[in-house]
């Protein structure tokens, strides 16, 4: 491949602006670099010819660059976002940071760019492993923990990925990447989907999502709720449209998010658990799988990426000026963060769909696609989940922080790139609200659809208006509280340390009955044959013991140093050790 | 500016109030003046549904979810801070 080729990708430009990114911090222009960078590879997409970037590598095709209006709505949304996430943290100081993000954002648009599966798995890991470095930044001991968690939840994803990958070329010798068909489907392609799906932060795979996400630095968690839940909604289009089970674990995962948002705390735990909700409703489209539906999924994913990042940012600048986050101890912040509170209400509203934002003409897009392919029970839960988020997000949490009890807390606004990058994720919301043809333009496939129409806007309205209702009722029931909530995380987290107090007892004792037994029994026979050995081992041939007991000495001491105990040198090892596997498995 | 126009309607919360509740009776007015296109399920042909609906499924799940959290879910300090 020739270099003038290279850098065609998008995200040769992210990994170099990665990797010269300790330059510009030297020379002065780290914050010109923060916005270059996005820029350019902003204007590559536009250029980007079908198919490119065909490199056969051992025997194996990859391919780069696949390009189709799919695509090109994933890139355009993806490129924008990093923009607009660089701006908001254009202040960080830390270079490690946005190295980790540019990181990032490469590994999402390798993904959706890749046209095979090794491709797809390679910057699929490069994401999981970048996005890890923005939790740790935040360098609180929860958020080290957290970020453990996170990585160790994704990298066994990744493994179901691989195995799925695996299968898939035992069985059809071919790696590229493309539409999976529902029947005949077996063990390879679920196991991908499994792979793709704990990405998408499907119950009952969800738990790292909430779990991470509150725990990431200010800028870190803007980045993160975009990209990588994302990235899972496009690959899922692209491999498993009209699989019905989709249809179904993607409604749950709208209610399931909601119920939770209701009872949180956190702004930014709130705002996760609507990540799980409004991907729900996209991985619902895919599995409705009609070409409006997958249309709703791609302008959804678009309007989502856009309406949360700014719910993100909104949360974030409440907690990078007041230092906290837990709506019990915020409120009346109307007073001095008025630009920020108006930022995040249209955020709000835009997640709610309410009319003239961009929810309103992208989620309803999959609800109607319910509809029209006579689904009504996923249509209702679709619409309950719907009064879900305006409850929570759209009043429930403004509510909390601007208003409600005064706090007391009085904090100057939030510096002006922040407010810049919130005030360009609200015009988006605005802009597709009332020129929706902005944002339909842009849709894969051919399918028409007009989201003003009468019907839909009574609906609306009632659904908004009495909603509004049951919160001005409720809200004295509504006020938070400072608790957490037990989710599916528990399984891993206190189910581990169950699990060692099981050690510690029941094993243990039995451990030692056994070797009270070995003691008792054993041991003698042991002696006698000990004996036995040390008569045969006098008559001659004590020379060759000798040698041998000095070798395993040296051995056993060569191997004690190889232990360093440090969990990168471990990690290493088992990516070298994982790459000799595939090696041996697919060569030999 | 801003936070002074917030001020004014503050302390003007029987408007703001009866502003609010004028749109509930617009909401439930304006569904009996529509066209109704083909339904897509019962709820649809039925004016005022998703009125019910909206109030209904908002106290109902702040029911539920409330009481889940409170009977189960909820813990007072970080469950899992006890190493």
């Amino acid at each position: 491949m020739m270099i003038v080729d290279l850098f065609i990708h998008p995200t040769s430009w992210f990994i170099l602006g990665a990797l010269l990114m300790p330059f510009a911090k030297r020379f002065g222009i780290q914050q010109i670099w923060l916005i270059v960078i996005p820029l350019v590879a902003m204007a590559t997409i536009y250029r980007l010819p079908d198919s490119f970037g065909i490199v056969n590598y051992l025997g194996f095709e990859l391919q780069f660059g696949r390009v189709d209006s799919l695509t090109f709505i994933f890139l355009h949304v993806f490129t924008l976002m990093a923009l607009i996430g660089c701006i908001f943290g254009l202040r960080v100081k830390e270079t490690g940071q946005h190295i980790a993000a540019f990181l990032y954002v490469a590994g999402s648009l390798g993904v959706t760019l890749a046209g095979d599966y090794l491709t797809l798995f390679i910057f699929w890991e490069l994401m999981a492993f970048a996005s890890t470095f923005l939790i740790w930044y935040r360098k609180k001991k929860r958020s080290i923990e957290a970020g453990y968690r996170y990585l160790l939840v994704h990298t066994a994803g990744g493994l179901i990925l691989l195995a799925g990958i695996f299968l898939l070329y035992q069985t059809g010798h071919d790696l590229s990447f493309g539409i999976l068909s529902q029947e005949g489907a077996g063990w390879a392609e679920y196991l991908i989907m499994i792979g793709f799906l704990l990405n998408a932060a499907a119950p009952p795979i969800h738990a790292w999502l909430p779990d991470a996400y509150p725990e990431a630095t200010v800028t870190g968690a803007v980045f993160m709720c975009a990209f990588t839940t994302k990235t899972a909604v496009y690959v899922l289009m692209r491999g498993f449209p009209g699989f019905e089970i989709l249809a179904i674990i993607g409604a749950c995962m709208a209610l399931y998010g909601v119920a939770y948002a209701v009872i949180e705390n956190d702004a930014r735990r709130i705002l996760a658990y609507h990540v799980v909700s409004q991907v729900g409703y996209m991985v619902c489209g895919v599995g409705i799988g009609t070409a409006m539906a997958l249309n709703g999924v791609a302008a959804h994913a678009y309007a989502h990426i856009i309406y949360k990042a700014l719910l993100f940012m909104g949360a974030g600048a409440v907690l990078e000026m007041t230092g906290r986050s837990k709506l019990s101890e915020l409120g009346g912040l109307y007073r001095t963060m008025p630009l920020t509170m108006i930022f995040t209400i249209i955020g709000g509203i835009a997640i709610s769909g309410f009319p003239l934002t961009s929810g309103f003409v992208s989620k309803s897009m999959i609800v109607a696609a319910a509809g029209y392919n006579h689904q009504p029970v996923l249509l209702v839960m679709l619409l309950l989940a719907g009064v879900g988020t305006f409850l929570s997000v759209g009043i429930k949490l403004p509510y909390f922080i601007w208003f409600g009890k005064d706090s007391g807390i009085r904090v100057k606004e939030a510096p002006w790139n922040m407010q810049l990058a919130m005030a360009m994720a609200a015009f988006i919301c605005i802009l597709f609200g009332v020129y929706p043809a902005a944002l339909y333009s842009m849709l894969p496939y051919a399918a028409e659809y007009q989201p003003y129409y009468a019907y839909h806007l009574s609906e609306t309205f009632q659904l908004f208006g009495f909603t509004g209702l049951g919160f001005y009722l409720m809200v004295k029931y509504l006020k938070p509280h400072d608790v957490t909530n037990l989710d599916l995380d528990w399984f891993y987290r206190k189910g581990s340390v169950r699990f060692i107090s099981f050690a510690k007892g029941p094993i243990v004792a039995a451990n030692e009955w056994v070797s009270n037994v070995y003691q008792k029994i054993g041991l003698r026979m042991t002696m006698a044959l000990a004996r036995a050995f040390s008569w045969f081992d006098k008559e001659g041939i004590d020379w060759t013991i000798d040698g041998s007991a000095r070798n395993i000495v040296e051995g056993g001491n060569s191997v004690r140093q190889i232990q360093t105990g440090r969990i990168q040198h471990y990690i290493a090892a088992g990516v070298i050790a994982v790459l000799v596997v595939l090696v041996v498995v697919l060569f030999i | 500016m801003i936070a002074r126009w917030i001020e004014y309607l503050r302390e003007r919360a029987n408007i703001v109030r009866g502003c609010f509740f004028a749109f509930l009776l617009f909401a439930v007015i304006f569904d009996f003046l529509i066209e109704r296109p083909k339904p897509h399920f019962f709820g649809d042909t039925i004016i005022g549904f998703w009125s019910l609906f909206g109030f209904l499924g908002c106290l109902l799940m702040i029911v539920i979810c409330k009481g889940l959290s409170h009977v189960w879910l909820e813990r007072k300090e970080d469950p899992y801070d006890d190493r």
